[in-house]
């Protein structure tokens, strides 16, 4: 009779198990989390993806008339839709709606209704003014409003006024659309610097300010 | 040759253990049935589908509107296989079909849920199955939501441009985590064939596991016995077996309920991709949600817009409508047999008036989830003038606690009525039984 318990040397199943369900939990976890970032494909910014920049003219985006350059007379209080057209590498046209977010929004007003906060120094005469047309939201395309009141959001209801710098009048939009500023060359709309506010989808001003750098150095 | 089988396979065992399991005479057990068939049909018509359906949003010319030469009309390949389907001899029905289905198992998983809930078969010990439960109708939910974006019209194109919002918004990850589930930023160029991965492989893979483990279970524990068990064998299982009582009565409902649903589909449209049109910048008016997520289109809705930075990361308004709140909802729903604390096993399905306050708040939430449903209409209230842009929000607010307030005690109230309507009645027949003698 032994007085003292005899230490197994071997190690028990139990123990064997939980060892080999660890491990695989772990091996597990770690290839899941790499598939994981192949998910996510690497961002290309392409000419037709860059945001609206410096030069670009604005041209029609409606289905019938897409692609023809948008004159003063088509403007009026009725909102216009427009994409920025500027150049790729090889001097072609393009119109940037690769992404979707550059679609924009024109008005133009009898002169002295748009007032501020509107920028009023990058409008045509104080009469045509440029907007993002992506809800600062969830990034629907804004319309009229049919009661006659400034823009409305279909998805949850967000208003503007295109009078007042889009100021939110009325919904759950955080933000005012962002102002594009633009001039009037010959009878050509043209874009003179970005949005002056960062827009739809960006949330914070350093990862506009970033990108904005990143599309500087792209396009050059 | 049945020996031979028998030796190997044991069906005789397996004989005794499922297929001879009673199932419980009551119309109101025929709820998760109904939603088992709409499953099973949802999977065969979505065979049928995705045999038709070409799974891309690269450009195609439109084969039924080509345009000119100089100027192709290019749709997405989805929106045009989905158009080709529409042309196809009973194409439209298929897809209609596979739609009613899909709103109808939502809908008859909603109300087997109220059925358990008010029954108390919640209860020990069928908490895991509660549980299996709320995953099966949160992944029928996210199955609905991604079939929606397949034809990729206009109006599907509108729901995941907000879906990819509501992901994004999440603080700190969001932009990776929608990046990473929608293939890139927002329209990647594999959105749709991402998209079609979860739709027919994923998802339908997570709802059948959920659905063995959920039915497994329930053959395990039985399901709970309705009232009248209780007089006829007190503490034995009273029901008709499923080989081969339950079976002609299962056959028979699930034909008559499928006959029904393709009758709907061939006479009500649903969806209809041509009148949406390919993806496009011209928004659509008063775009909806499903009926069963859009207590949370209304939440987005009525909820004020704020912005509040912490450690980088922003919390706003969409994050807290969109995610929070439904986060809240799901888990109060998960929580519900946890509020129980009796430790006895559950055998009978128990009468609701005999649980007033679980009746009355169990009223109050579906009360409150109406309410914000209707929220979701608020543009449509605003225009027909019944509000105001300016008091919409506040009116919906009120409503949105007063009237589950108001339900909560005119339940309890209803509930004691009936009760001392019940008691006087049995002193009554009690006072008669004893003139009798
Ligand atoms: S996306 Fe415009 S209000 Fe929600």
């Amino acid at each position: 009779m032994t007085r003292y318990k005899k230490q197994d040397p071997e190690i028990t199943r139990r123990k064997f198990i939980n060892v080999a369900m660890g491990t695989t939990a772990a091996v597990g976890t770690v290839s899941l989390v790499s598939a994981l970032g192949t998910a996510n494909p690497v961002f290309r910014l392409t000419p037709d993806k860059a945001p609206p920049v410096k030069g670009d003219v604005l041209v029609h985006a409606s289905e019938s008339k897409e692609g023809e350059l948008i004159k003063v007379s088509d403007l009026s209080e009725q909102l216009v839709r427009a994409w920025p057209m500027g150049k790729d590498k090889d001097g072609n046209k393009v119109i940037r709606k690769g992404d979707p977010n550059n679609i924009l929004a024109l008005y133009r007003f009898p002169k002295g209704q748009i007032v501020e906060p509107t920028k009023l120094d990058v409008t045509v005469d104080g009469e045509i003014v440029a907007y993002s047309d992506i809800c600062t939201h969830a990034g629907c395309s804004v319309a009229d409003s049919d009661q006659g009141d400034g823009m409305k959001c279909p998805c949850h209801s967000g208003q503007y006024d295109p009078k007042r710098g889009c100021k939110v009048i009325g919904g759950p939009p955080p933000r005012p659309l962002a102002q594009l500023p633009i001039k009037l060359e010959g009878d050509q709309l043209v874009v003179t610097d970005f949005f002056a506010s960062m827009p739809y989808p960006f949330l914070s001003e350093t990862e506009w300010e970033k990108f904005k750098k990143e599309v500087e150095e792209q396009l050059a | 040759m049945n020996q031979w089988l028998d030796d190997r396979l044991h069906i005789s065992r397996l004989n005794d253990k499922f297929l001879r399991k009673a199932f419980p005479v009551h119309h109101s057990f025929f709820l998760g049935e109904i939603t088992l068939f709409s499953l099973i049909v949802l999977i065969i018509t979505g065979i049928l589908l995705a045999l038709a359906y070409e799974p891309s949003n690269s450009l195609v010319v439109n084969t039924f509107d080509p345009g000119t030469a100089t100027k192709p009309n290019l749709v997405p390949a989805a929106y045009h296989s989905a158009l080709k389907i529409n042309a196809m001899p009973f194409g439209d029905m298929l897809r209609r079909t596979h739609h009613w289905m899909a709103n109808i198992m939502v809908a008859a998983a909603v109300i087997h849920m109220m059925r358990i809930y008010f029954t108390g078969a919640f209860k020990k010990p069928r908490e895991i199955n509660w549980w299996i439960g709320m995953l099966l109708l949160i992944f029928s939910a996210l199955t609905a939501v991604t079939g929606y974006i397949l034809p990729y019209d206009n109006y599907a194109y509108n729901t995941v441009k907000v879906v990819y919002a509501i992901t994004a918004s999440i603080p700190w990850v969001g932009d990776w985590v929608a990046q990473a589930a929608f293939a890139g930023k927002f329209p990647g160029a594999g959105i749709i064939p991402r998209i079609y991965g979860y739709h027919i492989m994923l998802l339908p893979g997570i709802l059948l596991a959920l659905t063995g483990a959920h039915m497994l279970i329930m053959i395990k524990q039985k399901h709970t016995q309705p009232q009248y068990a209780k007089r006829l064998a007190y503490k034995k299982i009273v029901g008709v077996p499923l080989i081969t009582q339950q079976t002609p009565i299962m056959l028979v409902l699930a034909l008559l309920f499928t006959g029904l649903v393709m009758l709907f589909a061939a006479f009500v449209p649903v969806h209809p991709v041509e009148f949406f049109g390919p993806p496009s910048t011209t928004p659509i008016n008063n775009i909806k949600p499903d009926w069963y997520l859009l207590w949370v289109f209304g939440a987005l809705a009525i909820i004020p817009s704020f912005e509040w930075h912490l450690f980088g990361g922003l919390i706003g308004a969409e994050f807290v409508g969109a995610l929070v709140l439904p986060g809240i909802v799901m888990a109060l729903m998960f929580a519900v047999p946890m509020l129980d604390r009796t430790t006895e096993n559950q055998y009978y399905a128990e009468n609701p008036t005999n649980h007033p306050v679980r009746l009355a708040a169990g009223v109050a939430f579906f009360a409150m989830m109406i309410v914000m449903s209707v929220a979701g209409y608020k543009p449509e209230l605003i225009s027909s003038g019944l509000l105001t842009t300016g008091n919409a929000n506040t009116i919906l607010w009120i409503l949105t606690l007063l009237v589950p307030a108001v339900s909560y005690f005119a339940v309890i109230g209803i509930v004691r009525g009936i009760r001392a309507l019940r008691e006087a009645d049995e002193r009554e027949s009690l006072a008669h039984a004893h003139a009798d003698d």
